[in-house]
């Protein structure tokens, strides 16, 4: 926490920061993005940032339902995809008073409502999944837990990928963009009002969870039970509480990703996939369980998915994050951001 | 009687380790449970702190029925349990320890209250209050535990082997600081092999073998005791 001991002793800590792994790791990534701007135009880290920010909002997410309920979750990308069909319904039977009347105050309010109305779906989504898979599991048995969850995990993705096919059928469901106003020029290129407005609402959402998890009562409780469940239920802690809070947190946020990225991701049964995917690549690179380091990983992934969309080619852009991890896995099988002594929120 | 346990079964699986425990704990106590490796001192330990459900049996807290409660329930009604492996909060400092411990406190200014008596009780830790305390050691380890456990105010606390790995100074630390809160009207229930320690420190004890209690007695008849002698002191 830098704000506690002022600015004169922030800069020396910083430069400490720079050598260690995470923070070369970070300098280089910001290195590599700000050569391959030079090189090839201020697209790059705008595409970065816009769609790192949501990455990082998904991948925290799973951060933290391994962190704290020690769960392997495979069915990630599927609140993703309830996320983007929630905010489909709620904004679509508008969209055409929305982009005919784009300066009134409905159409400026309702892309939000209908990101709001994924979040509490999201959280809903994540209460039921807790109540109907994973306690009835944990009260039967903690034996192999991992394993167990991990597979249930997998079930559920598959049951809910299918249940959107026969339900809302295979066809796409997405919206041109969600606002209305004219591009913004920016670095060269440019960029429309929706990503824009996507990557503020990332930075929003990182913020007012790292608060929520740093700063109060129910965030120290979170990070209580990630560290040491009994140790929490020693000082009050109601873990059941805890655990569904987490699930709603991580769901929320999965399916907010979703609807923010409807203008990119259409919703369709395997959407979540690609989500889950880069969600994986974020909390392996970060170190299993590190909230923090998620955040700043959905931005390395969203980096090296973009410098591989430009140079490599279209369609390498999941090989060579799986490339990456395989050499990270070799090197620091904790991840960049892993330490010995480790909770969901190290630094 | 602030606690009564009544022919207590329990064990994990098929392994029976309790057989009709039966002891109590008087308000204001301290009071030992003693006995040899494996005998079921900690087993009764998490029973009654609701880490453990038992097969058989009761446990009574100040008159009220607490059988099979969740630890964070039994918390709540003002028991405190300092386990043997401490469960610790690892990557968060002292302070946020502490402040954990004080979880089911909602009043601010009661909450700085106990911190200071924690502090005082343990000044090692106020020195120390922004480490991490998965890079303390053992003793101040088993401080912060002990000080974690005490935020709450709680009417008895439940002690399991808080003299395990540490150094005999530390010992007499932990130990001197117990007896200060014993002298403060918290009640203990102290779970311990070491026994001659166990024994000068605390009032009355039992004696746990192979899952019974087989002897009771305040503490200076116990160390008298010719089976006690042979068995744990060695003479």
């Amino acid at each position: 926490m830098a704000n506690e001991h002022g600015i004169t002793s922030f800069l020396p800590r910083l430069g400490e920061y720079c050598k260690s792994t995470s923070g070369m790791t970070i300098l280089f990534a910001i290195i590599v993005a700000t050569a391959a701007a030079v090189h090839s135009g201020g697209y790059i880290i705008l595409n970065t940032v816009v769609t790192g920010g949501m990455w990082a909002l998904v991948g925290m997410g799973l951060a933290l339902i391994f962190g704290v309920m020690n769960i392997s979750s495979f069915v990630h990308g599927e609140f993703f995809m309830i996320g983007s069909l929630v905010a489909y319904y709620v904004y679509s039977p508008f969209v055409d008073i929305i982009l005919d009347n784009p300066n009134t105050f409905f159409a400026a309010v309702m892309p939000l409502v209908a990101m709001f109305a994924a979040l509490i779906m999201g959280g809903i989504a994540g209460v039921l999944t807790e109540h109907l898979a994973f306690r009835p599991m944990r009260r039967r048995s903690k034996k192999d837990w991992v394993m167990n969850s991990f597979v249930l995990t997998l079930g559920l993705s598959i049951l809910l990928i299918n249940c959107h096919q026969v339900f809302f059928g295979a066809e796409f469901r997405g919206i041109v963009k969600y606002w209305n106003y004219p591009s913004i020029a920016m670095m060269g290129t440019y960029v429309s009002f929706d990503r824009l407005m996507v990557f503020f609402i990332a930075m929003f959402m990182i913020l007012a969870f790292w608060l929520l998890m740093s700063r109060t009562r129910i965030g120290r409780a979170i990070r209580a039970v990630s560290q040491s469940e009994p140790g929490a239920m020693m000082v009050g802690v109601d873990i059941n509480g805890i655990q569904t809070l987490t699930l709603a947190l991580s769901c929320g946020m999965a399916a907010l990703a979703g609807a923010a990225l409807l203008f990119m991701y259409p919703a369709y049964p395997t959407v979540g996939m690609g989500p889950l995917y880069n969600s994986w690549f974020i909390v392996i690179i970060a170190g299993m369980g590190n909230v923090t380091g998620a955040a700043v990983g959905g931005f390395m992934v969203a980096l090296l998915q973009v410098l591989t969309t430009t140079y490599i080619g279209e369609g390498w852009d999941y090989t060579v994050p799986v490339v990456f991890l395989m050499i990270l896995m070799i090197f620091k099988p904790s991840g960049l951001f892993g330490t010995a002594v480790r909770g969901v929120l190290d630094e | 009687m602030l606690l009564q346990a009544t022919d207590l079964n329990a064990g994990y699986g098929f392994l029976q380790i309790l057989r009709d425990v039966s002891f109590h704990v008087n308000k204001g106590e301290y009071v030992c449970l003693v006995g040899p490796n494996g005998a079921g001192k900690s087993t009764t330990l998490k029973i009654l702190a609701g880490m453990l459900k038992p097969m058989s049996g009761s446990v009574k807290f100040q008159g009220k029925d607490i059988t099979g409660l969740p630890g964070n329930k039994v918390h709540r009604l003002g028991i405190s349990y300092i386990s043997e492996a401490l469960d610790l909060f690892q990557s968060m400092s002292v302070k946020e320890n502490l402040a954990m411990g004080a979880y089911t406190m909602k009043d601010k200014g009661v909450v700085e209250k106990r911190l200071e008596f924690v502090y005082e009780l343990f000044p090692r830790l106020k020195e120390r209050e922004k480490q991490l305390s998965g890079t303390m050691s053992g003793g101040e380890r088993k401080m912060l535990a002990i000080g974690r456990g005490m935020m709450s105010d709680p009417s008895l606390i439940l002690v399991d082997e808080p003299s395990m790995g540490l150094s005999p100074e530390m010992t007499n630390a932990v130990f001197n600081a117990l007896g200060v809160l014993n002298e403060k009207g918290v009640t203990i229930l102290l779970v311990e092999q070491n026994v001659t320690k166990s024994f000068k420190v605390s009032q009355r004890g039992y004696v746990l073998e192979h899952g019974k209690i087989v002897l009771q007695a305040p503490c200076a008849e116990l160390a008298e005791n010719a089976h006690v002698r042979k068995v744990f002191l060695g003479v």
